[in-house]
Order: C-alpha cells, then structure tokens, then sequence
C-alpha cells in the first residue's frame, strides 16, 4: 500500500485529506502538523507521496518543498501542495519551488486523488524535464 | 541578457571553483573564504544572490546569513545554503536563520543552476508582492 504524508497545521483539514485521499483510492496515511514536524516524517516515513499546506508555524511549504528538492535523498519524493492561497503568484512560487502540483482548498476528493495518482507516475526523468522546461521559460522572458 | 552576480562564501577553494563552473554560463560568482571577506565584499559590492557554506572553517556561516537578514540595505538578498551539512537540524537551523533554499552537497551543475534561476525568480516574485 502507498504511503501518504499530509503536512497541515489545521487538524480539521488533516482529517478531511485523509477522508479524500481514502475515497477513491486506498493509502496509508502519516500525518504531522508544521513544516519542522513534516520534513522530520519525510526521512522518517519516507512517504511515497507528500501532501503539503503552504502557511504553516516553524517552516512553510515552500521552504519544505525546497529542502526537499536541494537534498538528492527526497528531489524526487512526489509532492503536491494544498493551500487556501490561489493567486497566480502563490502558485507560481509553489512550482519554481519544486512542487510537482498545485491544487487549492476546497478541493474535491476526486480532484486530489487523481493529482496523487499524476505524482505517483513521474520518473526523476519527467521531474528534470519539467525543471528545464521552467527554467527554459524563465530564460526567453528574461 | 545580464548575468547573474553572486557571491559565494566557502573556506574549501575546490567548492569555490566548481560552483563558479557551475554557473559560469549565467552567473559571475565571485568567491570568498571568510565571513570577514564576505562583509568586506558586500561593503563594495551587493550581489543579486548569495551561496553560502555552513561550516567555513572554525565560522558559522549560519551567523553570516543572521548578519545580512538584520543588515537594512542587504536584508531581501536571496541566500541559498550550499553545504555538506544533511542533518534535519542543519536545515531547520538554516531556514530559521532566513535562508531562502538549502542544497546539500556532492551538488550536480545543471540543478544548482537551474535552483538559482528559479530562487532568482522566486525572489522576484515576494519583493513584487506586498501580500509576502
């Protein structure tokens, strides 16, 4: 069975993404409620995949994501983040982070479980693609 | 298109190089071996990005990224940490101390560049944004 890291510091969203996540698929869930106690599960859970809110005490989401990606043990752990923020902005920081999706609250069960099977699917290859695509972008605006 | 400047603050002088060959194609990195030649460096030169090593010989260069988060004028600059220091409590010391990325070494060139294009962006991105 997969394995599922949900990193919220609200307990009721926790809850609601382990009810998501199990509605159409079937995971293991760990959960942790800051950014510290998340990046602490990762190399203790070694999760298959990771589900991560951005405004959280300690260390936000996208310096989790970040971490993660700057360290060759977790660059191609899959992670999606779920966040109440949905500005083209916010957005844009999660992907230049290193996030392999995006998705914001109030999501729909069926709309993070498909994100979940989309992550689960990229190879270290399709990741560094999508990086030098970003990058490529990032160089003809400039 | 103009190329990145940055400063990068390592004691190992092999580091120094290999991350000036890393970027080569999109940054000028100028390299110092002490924190004391960093603030010299700064005092004469703001970069638009700073690498940094934790351990610089018997220094911190955790208390150089406290320095320059405090400094008025150099506070925003983008510090990305570059170090062999993997444990969980490196990094959450790293970010409390306000860095923006932490990547652990043996790095390779092609994602070190790309994690300073994209960190340059990023950074671009919250000093637009007043909502950061």
């Amino acid at each position: 069975m997969k394995k599922v890291l949900v990193i919220d510091d609200n307990p009721t969203i926790v809850e609601l993404i382990k009810y998501a996540v199990n509605l159409h698929g079937a995971y293991q869930v760990v959960v942790a409620y800051d950014g510290v106690q998340g990046l602490e599960r990762v190399y203790a859970e070694q999760p298959d995949c990771v589900i991560i809110d951005v405004k959280m005490p300690r260390m936000d989401g996208y310096q989790l994501v970040r971490c993660l990606r700057g360290d060759s043990r977790t660059m191609d752990t899959p992670m999606i983040i779920l966040s109440a923020m949905t500005r083209e902005e916010d957005q844009m920081t999660g992907m230049l982070s290193g996030v392999d999706e995006y998705l914001t609250k109030p999501f729909k069960p069926s709309a993070l479980n498909a994100a979940i099977e989309r992550v689960l699917r990229l190879t270290p290859g399709d990741r560094q693609r999508r990086m030098d695509d970003l990058v490529q972008s990032l160089a003809e605006r400039d | 298109m103009r190329r990145l400047q940055i400063l990068c603050v390592d004691s190992d002088q092999n580091a120094c190089d290999r991350v000036q060959q890393s970027l080569a194609s999109y940054c000028a990195v100028t390299c110092v071996t002490s924190l004391s030649e960093a603030k010299l460096s700064l005092e004469m030169h703001i970069p638009d990005m700073l690498i940094v090593e934790v351990l610089i010989g018997q220094e911190n260069g955790l208390d150089f990224c406290r320095f320059v988060r405090r400094h008025p004028t150099l506070l925003h600059l983008p510090i990305m940490i570059l170090t062999s220091q993997a444990t969980l409590q490196d990094k959450v010391a790293g970010f409390q101390a306000g860095v923006d990325d932490y990547v652990i070494k043996p790095f390779d060139a092609r994602h070190l560049l790309a994690r300073i294009r994209l960190l340059s962006r990023i950074k671009h991105i919250e000093q637009a944004d007043p909502g950061y």
